[in-house]
């Protein structure tokens, strides 16, 4: 018993020196990085060509993820706000564009742009009372939002929502003959949305109020006392978030041509949440690679699917307890490399 | 007569929040944690007494208070086999990583008890706690009710004392409100946790026991709404305080059942929650919470 004991330490031991020296983070930004980035997007770009129906909605499925998961990174990467009720804006941005194709004849561009556009609205409405509330509180008030959401949607409000049957049938006119819902299209359309994003977020780093954003997360009071007003950043930063969490619901409603109150339950939050904190909070990596783990490898053993969730649980905790700061953390990423020599490295 | 029978509904519905709501308190109060999986842990208990009911026969007279302590003992090491497991190797870690191993471990329970006892909802055998219904007029109440609110007066009253009066009780006091300091005054930290999360699981799976026996039927997947609205009426009692969890509880489910009742059926919960963010947006700290100042 105390030999297995010894044994179980050891082990432990040496999978937590492997987690802390092997540094992914590095390995990946050093000279393979550019390698890898093209091969990925050689292979998502071909990837419809040799996969069957299925694998490409499970492909098209993983960048419409990919783009809640960037846009609740912003806010909870990012801004720092426990933000558990992401769901909203993307069911927002899916109801919405059903709503104005089916119910008020809108082309595609239009109910497109109205819902990326609403839900811009609507998270300042939600968030500005609660948005000076900290940690815990504002985790706990983003879910009873998402449950009332759901709960308006259930109920059929406005007798638009079409109660929990959700909105069936949602296909746009085309244009120039373009079929919006041709499961290519979608799926071309989004990965071309990711990769424009993803660049998008490289320069909001970058931008000034992206550091401000990044200074309100690694210290409030210090960037108030720099003349930021946190309160008002985060709200910025929940309106940009909600535009791409808006847009990922047009997606998500022409891939699947129905919207349901069920798919944005707190569990999806929930899922978008740990997606950003396993892949590591801040990185668009380590958010791209959240997704793939979290959404794809699921899907994989969609046969075991009785076991499926369990393992899913236990793989949340065990990847907390190896890799604390997610699969690849931003250790640096958050500076600008300028303010990185100065610290004297 | 429609406004007694909905107070005592209420107050039934929020002594049973008000039982799950003192282990998300104290466990809050010590690790600053959400636990998330404490509400699956309280539908463990439902489900491992369903288990255990057939036993009844050989017990004798005793039954009912030995199946609640083989449960509640059950529960106690489940609780502390999941703060072994899931949280302690993440003391150190960020916050929100343990917010995520938290909530895997719910999953983690929520499915092995999907995968156990079934998906469908399990009819909860109502030999456990005899039940007689009253009649007065118009008004039914069940000795199920009463002997709910008994015994939430005794635990809470009972669990004020030991935080105060005992050597344990003064430890979970005190490494509630500095942990490093507490561990320099020769607390033992690891024992402690355990200590908080062993009593917050044994009220929670009383807790699960008399819910299961009041609602005659338990769902799977029923830890994560009570777990979520358990957690609300802490916050609404102010997140630490352990009358503040029973009164949290109480108000929570007062307002769930009177709006029920009185508005409408299926916006309850909307209220419910609407209570929470007002009252978050007025009183952040809760009822009976303590104004805490931000420091640098």
């Amino acid at each position: 018993m105390k030999n297995f004991r010894e044994g179980i330490n050891k082990l432990i031991a040496a999978a937590e020196e492997f987690s802390q020296n092997f540094n992914l983070s590095k390995f990946i930004r050093k000279r393979w990085m550019n390698i890898f980035v093209a091969l990925s997007i050689l292979f998502a770009a071909l990837y419809p060509n040799f996969v069957s129906d299925t694998w490409l909605t499970i492909g098209a499925t993983f960048f419409i993820f990919a783009l809640v998961a960037l846009s609740q990174d912003i806010v909870l990467g990012r801004a720092g706000v426990y933000d558990m009720g992401h769901a909203i804006y993307f069911g927002m941005g899916a109801y919405i564009f059903a709503i104005a194709t089916n119910a008020w004849g809108l082309n595609f561009f239009a109910a497109a742009t109205l819902a990326s556009f609403a839900p811009v609205i609507f998270a300042m409405l939600l968030s500005a009372p609660v948005i000076h509330l900290r940690g815990d509180y504002f985790l706990v008030v983003s879910i009873a939002l998402n449950i009332i959401f759901v709960q308006a949607l259930n109920n059929n409000i406005f007798e638009i929502t079409g109660g929990p049957n959700g909105i069936f049938g949602i296909y746009p006119e085309t244009w120039l003959g373009i079929d919006f819902t041709k499961p290519k299209f979608v799926y071309y359309y989004a990965f071309i949305v990711v990769l424009i994003v993803v660049k998008l977020m490289h320069n909001f780093d970058n931008s000034r109020y992206g550091r401000a954003v990044c200074y309100i997360y690694q210290d409030e009071l210090a960037a108030l006392s720099m003349g930021i007003n946190p309160n008002l950043i985060k709200l910025l930063s929940f309106a940009f978030s909600a535009v791409l969490a808006g847009f990922a619901g047009v997606l998500y409603t022409l891939e699947y041509g129905a919207v349901a109150p069920e798919i944005f339950k707190v569990d999806q939050s929930i899922i978008f949440f740990a997606i950003v904190i396993v892949g590591g909070q801040g990185s668009l990596a380590g958010v791209l690679l959240g997704t793939f783990v979290m959404f794809v490898l699921p899907e994989l053993f969609r046969g075991f699917a009785q076991v499926r969730y369990l393992v899913f649980g236990l793989a949340m905790v065990v990847f907390m307890i190896l890799r604390p700061n997610g699969l690849i953390p931003t250790k640096y990423g958050f500076y600008p490399k300028k303010l990185f020599k100065l610290k004297g490295d | 007569m429609i406004f007694l029978q909905q107070l005592i509904n209420g107050l039934t519905y929020g002594s049973l929040l008000g039982f799950i709501a003192l282990g998300y308190t104290m466990v809050y109060g010590v690790l600053k944690l959400i636990n998330f999986a404490h509400g699956d842990v309280v539908t463990l208990s439902a489900f491992l007494s369903i288990t255990f009911i057939p036993l009844m026969g050989y017990l004798g007279s005793l039954a009912t208070a030995v199946i609640i302590l083989l449960v509640m003992t059950c529960i106690c090491i489940a609780a502390a086999v999941l703060e072994r497991f899931a949280y302690r190797p993440l003391r150190s870690a960020p916050r929100l990583s343990l917010i995520v191993s938290a909530l895997g471990a719910g999953m983690v329970i929520q499915n092995a008890i999907m995968l156990i006892w079934g998906a469908n909802p399990k009819v909860f055998p109502s030999e456990l706690i005899p039940q007689t219904i009253y009649h007065y007029g118009d008004l039914s109440v069940n000795s199920l009710s009463i002997v709910i609110l008994v015994l939430n007066v005794i635990v809470m009253i009972s669990l004020i004392f030991f935080i105060h009066k005992t050597r344990s009780g003064i430890a979970i006091k005190a490494l509630s409100i500095d942990y490093s300091t507490a561990q320099l005054m020769g607390v033992n930290i690891n024992r402690t946790i355990t200590l908080v999360f062993v009593i917050g699981g044994a009220i929670g799976a009383l807790g699960g026991i008399l819910i299961g026996a009041s609602y005659n039927t338990v769902p799977f997947n029923m830890g994560f709404e009570y777990g979520i609205k358990a957690f609300i009426a802490a916050i609404l009692g102010g997140i630490g305080s352990i009358p503040g969890a029973m009164f949290g509880g109480i108000l929570l489910g007062l307002v769930s059942t009177f709006s029920a009742g009185y508005i409408s059926t299926v916006w309850a919960d909307t209220f419910a929650y609407a209570l929470l963010i007002i009252l978050l947006i007025f009183r952040p700290n809760g009822i009976f919470g303590e104004i805490s100042v931000h420091k640098v």
